[in-house]
């Protein structure tokens, strides 16, 4: 079983999510070598072989092109498992890959169990174990499931990776920032949501300090909003913004079917209320029944250290 | 100039799921379907399309598979301004992976001629992101993913793709094309009811998933379980200075 | 000495000619007025409003002559009534007047105004005009010195006043110098029984025979030019309310009060639904706005007005009238009436309570909210549209799955009609108490107050689906009739003959809109119904007493007339009640009606923090209420005015519970 861990650079940087597949690969035992295209003059700090293909030449996102390169490597190294990020890169690619080289394909994986590869369905309501039933197999991983540390003086083999291909149909034009009108909280992956049991408006500010230190967001529940403390670009809920993200740190929010309808998708739900019956608890996957406002600012202090 | 957009009606993921005997599904009943959220935004953006180039020179196909509720989404999608609609009747095609739809999908448009194809780019169900992708490749045209932003000149298409952290990028490409869109690409319409009551009388062609089902599945879902977390919160109580170091252990390990 | 006078002394019996000419003009130019307007009325949609002719007959006459509706705000309507009484006896009195001079003198020679009767009469027309001129110079002085806060004025405003003064003062003048010329000496001191007149004489006695005949002659005719002209202009003022109001009282609406028009889905050849154009409206609303005299009641009662939100019932009204008469250029109604105006409205009726011309504000915005709907896909705002896809999916505005509106009834013993479908009532639970936490304690108590009366009640749980009032307030008639259809299915297959419900909107809509898509069981609130139970002794409770003030939910008070049920059952309770400012027929709205209870309240301040200062005006620690809706906005009201520690909120059905006899055995 060779793998093959297709990495990702962005504007000229390797993109650190893309560690992530050096964790999947460590954590089951996958010996691997790994290609991207991208600049010599950052290499990801992997000791394992990296055949780079220069993003000056061939684009950074040029997925006609990029499904080339790899197809005719993985033809050549004879890899049967081609591991990509379930990324915006990632997603768009490990098809075309997976199409021309008759693989299975399974996509957003979390976990493997035996021959079978977990991932979630039905919003992570529900796990599902896929068998592929094809021998050669590309995967794209779910991000942050397998986190992993590089030894930052780590290097490896860099071999120069050519190759003539096509010319791309699909023409790129320009990269463009993030916008930064109003807050889009759907987006946010951390979020430090405040509600009424934070006491007094000046005590927003600290949920905001952590927030920042977090590097995540500031949220709000209704009354909130409704008492001119917060923007209305703050508030979640059903008449506010939906939110997803991989935290949610609800202070002084008792949960009310509004605000829940807002954010129970998140991944991980802290709620911090001196309630210990407050609705928010049945979703919560942790009830700190303590002040919100003195826990905020004991846990701002200890981050920061 | 002719447009296909591909949909999918999904279970509404409000819904407590309980597994089928073998456990390979989830049971349908007291199940709300609707329609996948990521095709309403395709469809929204071929309705605009239409609407900017001229009714008259724009024909818009819905294609959906599965049962008889699958017809639903296709009048929704008639009712935003679909002008027909393509029903492919298969009782099984939860069992169907992804790049088997793809290929039956294919096989029944595949000498169309559509120059534009809408679809979402995953379906809140499975969210493979898989389908959009295959169908490109298998009829051979252009594909991009997540298209946040589009605009239509002269046979050439201008698409914005949503990345990490919010960034976009600019590309260019011709026709013919397929785009799965994300979500926030427009607002979709509400279908008014005028709109409603001509959906009425649109014509869906039906036909059946064993005309054009050609392979066997490349993955197979064995199972489907829960995943572990608790029904109820885990407490967390003591004094602010014990429990913070708790909690900020905690959070680490989630970020 | 006889007591009379002679008609038309001085100005001659050849006044005759000239005066019935000009009459016939003005009367001509005043039914011409009238023509045109009734044609700008036609233009709307056929409405049958001629049915129960009896019954509209007396309602008209008794608010007409009593100035009912007008007396409700006494302190300026006691001065429009007086106004009104004072004319309808000068105009009486003309009558009379023209009666003998010109039909029974010269016909029969037949003379009644003469002796007692002439002098009672005399007297009663002195002091009418009296009453009349201190009426108008008291409007002068509110309109143009006091101008009241909202108050608009126009030029309607300066003529009508104006020419009531000449009219009036020139005939005190003419009075005046006919008896300074023909009563000043007479024996029987006949001119005491025209004391105003009397006064007004003092004024003339200096004047030589010559200049007081000319003068007389001179204002009679300016007298009777201007009463000309007053006639001639009724229709093109506001004073067509003269006759626009009394006629909007005949044809007042006798259906369920709240009960919107069923808009027929089905029909193929309708093109547009809901109103922007006013030929899409009935000849109704468009005669409301005629019947209009901007008084201001509706805007002074409306809480959109009063939280600073830009709804004026007043102005939606006046903006149809100004588009029906062509004096504002548009493309569309909805543009000129603003949509932030038309989604701000709660459906509260205090507009439609506190008019005196019966004008039914509520529908005219509903319909132009059906327009943006259903002919637009427009909703106030994305949190709206998010709702109505719930409604559409999972049967509630919250976006919980179907199947988990049964969950609450986990352990409470009901039977579910699937199951069992053999019950005493079915309990249409509503949305927030299926789902909402905070309102699904008053599901859970409704269920015990039942248990305790030993009544069997059956749900729909699952099969129930919200009753459709957000949805059909908010303008989406098509989803509503959707989604009532389907509960009707579901209540119909297991033959309910008596359904109960908690929630006011449930109860409105499936009493009364419901009627026209099929259901005929007999729906009850639930304050009724629990009524009837302890008066039969089926409920035994204990008095605890207890301070409250209480709510009048719009759609309990002001919608169905329900106000004593529920005060009886407090009293009964041990509770010692004070009521809030507003109470009654003129409750003030929670901000929760009108599908307002889906959208957030953007503008202006917030409808709920203005009821919950009333209720910590009157300093008692609860506030009771009956309605998920009201429940729900006080919860907010009170955390966003920061009077947790002040005041709770309670539902009766939780009152009730509390009190029973015994509970928990």
């Amino acid at each position: 079983m060779s793998v093959l861990l297709i990495g990702e650079y962005r504007e000229n940087k390797f993109f650190e999510s893309a560690y992530d597949l050096v964790g999947y690969a460590k954590k089951y035992n996958k010996t691997f070598e790994m290609f991207a295209v991208g600049n010599k003059g950052e290499t990801p700090n992997i000791k394992e072989k990296l055949y780079l293909a220069d993003s000056n030449k061939y684009n950074e996102y040029n997925p006609v092109v990029h499904k080339e390169l790899i197809t005719a490597l993985v033809n050549k190294n004879n890899y049967n498992e081609i591991v990509f990020l379930h990324s915006s890169y990632g997603w768009d690619l490990a098809p075309r890959l997976a199409y021309d080289i008759g693989a299975s394909l399974i996509t957003g994986v979390i976990d493997i169990a035996g021959e079978e590869f977990i991932k979630p369905v039905m919003n992570g309501k529900l796990n599902a174990h896929i068998k592929p039933d094809k021998e050669k197999l590309v995967l794209t991983i779910q991000s942050g499931t397998f986190s992993y540390e590089p030894d930052r003086k780590e290097t490896g083999e860099i071999v120069d990776y050519d190759l003539a291909v096509t010319k791309s149909p699909i023409e790129f034009i320009s990269y463009e920032e993030a916008a930064t009108l109003g807050v889009d909280l759907s987006k946010a992956d951390i979020i430090v949501s405040v509600g009424r049991g934070i006491g007094k408006k000046e005590n927003i500010k600290n949920a905001e300090e952590l927030a920042k230190y977090l590097k995540g967001e500031l949220g709000a529940s209704r009354p909130i909003v409704d008492a001119g403390w917060l923007d209305y670009s703050r508030q979640v809920g059903l008449t506010g913004q939906t939110v997803s993200p991989k935290l949610y740190i609800a202070c002084g929010i008792s949960g009310s079917i509004q605000h829940l309808a807002g954010m129970k998708k998140s991944n991980y739900i802290i709620a911090i209320n001196t309630d210990k019956d407050a609705p928010i608890a049945e979703i919560a996957d942790i009830l700190v029944v303590a002040d919100a406002n003195e826990v905020i600012k004991e846990l701002t202090k200890l981050i920061n250290q | 100039m002719k447009i296909l957009v591909s949909i999918k009606q999904v279970p509404d993921l409000e819904s407590r799921f309980k597994l089928n005997e073998k456990g390979n599904w989830v049971v349908e009943s007291d199940l709300a379907f609707r329609l996948n959220e990521y095709d309403e935004y395709a469809i929204e953006e071929a309705v605009r399309l239409k609407e900017k180039i001229g009714t008259d020179d724009v024909d818009i196909t819905v294609l959906s598979i599965g049962p008889e509720r699958v017809k639903e989404v296709i009048k929704k999608a008639l009712a935003m301004g679909i002008d027909r609609g393509i029903y492919i009747k298969d009782n099984e095609a939860f069992s169907k992976d992804p790049f088997r739809i793809a290929t039956i999908i294919h096989e029944c448009v595949k000498d169309h001629g559509y120059d534009i194809i809408f679809t979402g780019m995953q379906s809140n169900d499975r969210s493979s992101c898989q389908v959009g992708v295959f169908l490109g490749e298998l009829l051979g045209i252009s594909t991009i993913t997540t298209i946040i932003g589009f605009e239509y000149n002269n046979n050439v298409v201008t698409v914005k793709r949503e990345l990490e952290g919010g960034k976009k990028m600019v590309l260019k490409c011709r026709l013919p094309l397929l785009l799965t869109c994300q979500l926030g690409l427009n607002t979709p319409r509400y279908p008014t009811l005028p709109n409603i009551m001509k959906a009425k009388k649109k014509e869906i062609k039906e036909y059946d998933v064993n005309d054009f089902d050609k392979i066997t599945n490349n993955i197979t879902i064995t199972k489907l379980n829960y995943p572990e977390k608790k029904s109820k919160a885990e407490f967390l109580e003591g004094s602010v200075s014990d429990i913070a170091p708790k909690l900020v252990k905690i959070i680490k390990s989630k970020i | 000495m006889f007591s009379t006078r002679e008609i038309y002394w001085n100005v001659g019996h050849s006044v005759l000619i000239p005066m019935y000419l000009f009459a016939f003009i003005a009367i001509s130019i005043l039914f011409y007025g009238f023509y045109k307007r009734y044609k700008v009325y036609k233009k709307g949609k056929p409405e049958n409003r001629f049915d129960n002719i009896f019954q509209r007959l007396k309602y008209f006459l008794s608010n007409l002559f009593l100035q009912r509706k007008v007396l409700k705000v006494l302190s300026v309507g006691s001065i429009h009534a007086l106004l009104f009484w004072s004319f309808l006896i000068l105009f009486i009195g003309t009558t009379l007047i023209f009666i003998q001079a010109d039909i029974l003198n010269p016909l029969f020679g037949f003379k009644f105004l003469k002796g007692n009767f002439y002098k009672l009469f005399s007297l009663a027309l002195d002091l009418a005009g009296f009453v009349a001129i201190v009426a108008v110079l008291t409007f002068i002085v509110r309109r143009f010195i006091i101008k009241p806060n909202g108050l608009e004025t126009t030029k309607d405003d300066i003529i009508i006043h104006t020419l009531l003064l000449i009219i009036l003062f020139s005939g005190f003048i003419v009075e005046g110098l006919r008896i300074a010329q023909t009563e000043i000496n007479l024996e029987n001191n006949l001119k005491l029984f025209s004391p105003i007149g009397m006064l007004f004489s003092n004024f003339f006695t200096t004047l030589s025979e010559n200049s007081l005949l000319i003068s007389h002659k001179l204002v009679w005719w300016a007298h009777f030019i201007f009463s000309i002209i007053f006639i001639s202009v009724i229709p093109y003022l506001k004073l067509r309310h003269i006759f626009t109001t009394p006629t909007n009282y005949f044809f007042k609406d006798y259906r369920p009060k709240g009960k919107l028009a069923t808009i027929d889905i089905e029909d193929e050849s309708r093109e547009v639904f809901g109103v922007n154009d006013i030929k899409e409206y009935t000849w109704k609303d468009i005669f409301d706005s005629d019947a209009c005299t901007k008084c201001k009641r509706c805007q002074d009662s409306c809480p959109a007005y009063s939280t600073k939100k830009p709804l004026s019932p007043m102005k939606v009204v006046n903006d149809i009238n100004k588009i029906s008469f062509n004096f504002a250029e548009h493309n569309s109604l909805i543009d000129v009436v603003g949509r932030d105006a038309i989604w701000s409205c709660t459906t509260c009726m205090a507009c439609q309570e506190a008019c005196p011309a019966d004008i039914e504000h509520i529908r005219k915005i509903i319909d132009m909210r059906r327009y943006l709907v259903l002919m637009d896909g427009e909703f106030p705002g994305e949190e709206v549209q998010l709702s109505i896809n719930n409604i559409e999916v999972n049967g509630n505005p919250f976006g919980n799955s179907f199947a988990d509106r049964e969950k609450w009834i986990e352990g409470s013993g009901v039977t579910l009609l699937s199951e069992d479908s053999n019950v005493d009532i079915m309990y249409f639970v509503g949305c927030y108490a299926s789902y909402d936490p905070r309102n699904i304690k008053i599901a859970k108590s409704f269920i015990k107050i039942c248990e305790s009366a030993h009544i069997k009640v059956g749900l729909l749980g699952k099969e129930e689906k919200c009753c459709g009032d957000p949805a059909r307030k908010i303008g989406n008639e098509y989803l509503y009739q959707m989604i009532a259809k389907e509960n009707i299915e579901n209540i119909n297959k297991y033959n309910i003959k008596k359904i109960v419900t908690t929630c006011p909107h449930c109860f409105n809509t499936l009493s009364k809109d419901y009627k026209d898509l099929g259901l005929t069981a007999e729906v009850v609130p639930y304050i009724k119904y629990i009524s009837q139970l302890i008066k039969e002794n089926k409920i035994h409770l204990q008095k605890q007493n207890f301070d409250c003030t209480y709510h009048d939910s719009c759609y309990v008070g002001r919608y169905n007339n329900l106000f004593e049920e529920q005060r009886n059952i407090i009293k009964l309770l041990g509770g010692n009640l004070k009521e809030m400012e507003k109470h009654h027929l003129e409750s003030f709205c929670c901000g929760g009606g009108g599908g307002r209870i889906i959208a957030d309240e953007k503008l202006g301040e917030k409808i709920s923090v203005k009821r919950i200062e009333m209720a910590k005006a009157t300093g008692q620690p609860i506030i009771v209420s009956n309605c998920p809706f009201c429940l729900t906005m006080f919860e907010d009201g009170i955390k966003i005015a920061e009077y947790e520690h002040l005041l709770k909120t309670k539902d009766i059905a939780e009152l009730i519970e509390e009190h029973i006899e015994n509970r928990g055995h």
